[in-house]
């Protein structure tokens, strides 16, 4: 496993990003390099950055957990579905735990956040809950240390690393 | 499960998103801006940029999409495999269109460009476990409304009842208030409208080239085309009808005839009209809302618009081997009031009344022959004998004359021209005129 970067690849507005009201999709791949994908219902970071918790409804994910227990790569873009600002981070040493019983209010104050986010767009709050709908007993966190991240904006920049504001 | 039962989520608002993974085993994720269904067991991803998605398919062409039904919420996993990229072509112009309405919806008008179209074949879908909405019950039974529509065409008689019939259906069958029929004109460039419902000005008459904006690049490419959200990049009939009004310099004789057109248009579906394997026109609605027009839409339409080309060319031939005998020649009315100037400029066959622009092209050369003739004497016309006419010169020997006369009679009586083209029979037709004209050719310069 690679040493953790001396400063962490989140910087401070970042955090603040993912954070907030943003579509959270993640990642993983199995043996054959064939991908898989899931959407979370919130996330975590650290205090001091170098950690992120995602928020994953264990029915939906399956897959994705047997990828991540046997090899740990992930890749997770969040994005803001008003203003299609939009970062991606990947990493190689993801792990699944039991949410405890906490989270469920953490998972909670995203799908508020959401339902604002998304009736911004239109998107009414009966879908929004729809979307997002899920049990707090099968909630799951996948936590993972983010080694790389890029700016995921549609454009031509798209794919771009981003560089961290200490 | 098969795609068709879930295109749906392929052109929702919330954008689809897709995994993909390098050959070194790390993956990566992409939202998509536009998903094209092609068939029950394919669809397309627009290729805009070289990003990590596009090195990652090319070196591993397994993918894995989400999607999102726009009114339930269910989410369906994918499974992939890339196939080809295609540059050209009808998927490639389709998308084109499309995407330059998605781009200028989301404020990159600019940004996005479409390189190719990645062909995918779906390997599976798996409905992620969820608590989605029920389904709402459907606005209306697009089936149901198809059958009607194509009860209306097959009762017409004529092209001219013909294109009410379809106006109709889409009136009431539909509920789609804007919409127009344009027909490929015999040199294959250009489209002409010959009926509209829904606009202010009818624009009957009015031009587009082929290629030009969503009508006339769906009759280039011989594809429907279908734009959700409104498009700059496409309003070709828009900058046109801004350059006419703001045109007029008052030494140009005025010849364009604005495309009628939504200002604030923000849903556009346009499917071409066939016989066989030739093109005959465009069957063009529009809708001031977003997302008005869906894949179940589209299917109707193109099924009606089928069955309209057949029955355009059914009439056609129809009209011009008519063997009703000639009406008895009638006394002719005399006209009183002051004589009407009527020009004809041999270089376009533009023919005005007074100062008004009337029309152009071959219905110009056409009613300038009825005019002439009127003037010998005649009032009384089969449709045969114009295509026999030398002074006509159709472009093409399966031009639709028909068509040209709808046009004629209907601009004539817009324009409250004091001349009018009444029906006989099958394939003739009189011509009246109200007023003592005087014809003044302008030969070419």
């Amino acid at each position: 496993m690679p040493t953790p970067p001396a400063m962490p690849v989140l910087d401070a507005d970042s955090a603040r990003f993912i954070g907030g009201g943003v579509s959270i999709i993640v990642s993983s791949r199995n043996a054959a390099n064939v991908p898989e994908l899931v959407r979370a219902q919130g996330c975590r970071v650290s205090r001091d950055r170098s950690r992120v918790q995602l928020f994953v409804q264990a029915a939906q994910a399956q897959a994705l957990f047997d990828d991540l227990r046997r090899n740990g790569r992930i890749a997770v873009v969040f994005t803001s579905p008003s203003t299609h600002r939009s970062l991606q981070f990947k990493g190689d040493d993801a792990s699944i735990a039991q949410a405890r019983p906490a989270d469920a209010a953490r998972v909670a104050a995203y799908r508020e956040a959401m339902v604002v986010e998304l009736g911004g767009i239109g998107i009414s709050e009966a879908m929004a809950r729809a979307l997002l709908a899920g049990d707090d007993d099968t909630l799951s966190v996948v936590a993972f240390t983010p080694a790389a991240a890029f700016v995921q904006t549609p454009g031509p920049d798209a794919g771009r690393p981003l560089e961290p504001v200490p | 499960m098969n795609l068709d039962a879930i295109r749906e989520c392929l052109d929702g608002s919330l954008p689809g998103v897709m995994a993909t993974c390098a050959p070194d085993g790390t993956p990566n994720v992409a939202y998509l801006s536009q998903i094209e269904y092609l068939d029950g067991d394919h669809l397309a991803l627009s290729f805009q940029f070289f990003n990590k998605t596009r090195q990652n398919i090319l070196a591993n062409p397994q993918a894995r999409l989400l999607l999102i039904h726009p009114q339930t919420a269910a989410m369906y996993r994918l499974s992939l495999h890339y196939l080809r990229t295609e540059t050209e072509g009808p998927l490639f112009e389709r998308m084109r269109a499309k995407l330059a309405g998605i781009a200028s919806h989301i404020g990159m008008g600019g940004v996005f460009r479409l390189k190719g179209s990645d062909v995918y074949r779906v390997q599976a879908i798996e409905q992620v476990p969820g608590r989605p909405l029920p389904p709402a019950p459907p606005r209306r039974n697009l089936l149901a409304a198809a059958r009607h529509g194509a009860q209306r065409l097959a009762a017409a008689a004529d092209l001219e009842s013909l294109l009410e019939a379809m106006l109709a259906s889409l009136r009431e069958d539909f509920e789609v208030r804007h919409a127009m029929v344009l027909l490929l004109d015999g040199g294959g460039r250009k489209l002409f409208t010959l009926a509209s419902c829904g606009y202010e000005q009818s624009g009957i008459g009015s031009e587009i080239p082929l290629g030009e904006g969503v009508i006339g690049v769906a009759a280039r490419e011989g594809t429907p085309i279908r734009i959700a959200h409104m498009t700059s990049e496409y309003a070709y009939g828009r900058a046109i009808r801004e350059a006419v009004a703001q045109g007029g310099e008052a030494d140009r004789l005025e010849t364009e005839i604005p495309p009628p057109g939504l200002a604030e248009s923000r849903s556009q579906l346009a499917v071409p009209i066939g016989a066989g394997r030739r093109l005959l026109g465009v069957l063009y609605v529009e809708s001031p809302q977003d997302l008005r027009f869906g894949y179940d839409d589209e299917d109707a339409l193109v099924t009606l618009a089928a069955q309209l080309g057949l029955a355009i060319n059914l009439f056609r031939d129809a009209a011009e081997s008519a063997a009703e005998p000639a009406p008895a020649p009638e006394r002719r009315r005399r006209v009183a009031g002051p004589p009407v100037t009527v020009r004809h400029y041999a270089e376009n066959d533009s023919v005005f009344f007074g100062d008004d622009y009337l029309i152009k092209g071959v219905a110009g050369a056409i009613l300038w022959m009825l005019l002439r003739e009127h003037e010998a004497g005649r009032s009384s016309f089969a449709n045969r004998e114009l295509r026999l006419d030398p002074r006509i010169r159709l472009p093409d020997i399966s031009d639709n004359l028909e068509a040209r006369l709808i046009l004629l009679r209907r601009r004539l009586l817009e324009r409250g021209a004091c001349v009018r083209i009444e029906k006989t029979g099958r394939g003739r037709f009189r011509l009246c005129v109200e007023r003592p004209l005087q014809l003044v050719d302008v030969p070419a310069g």
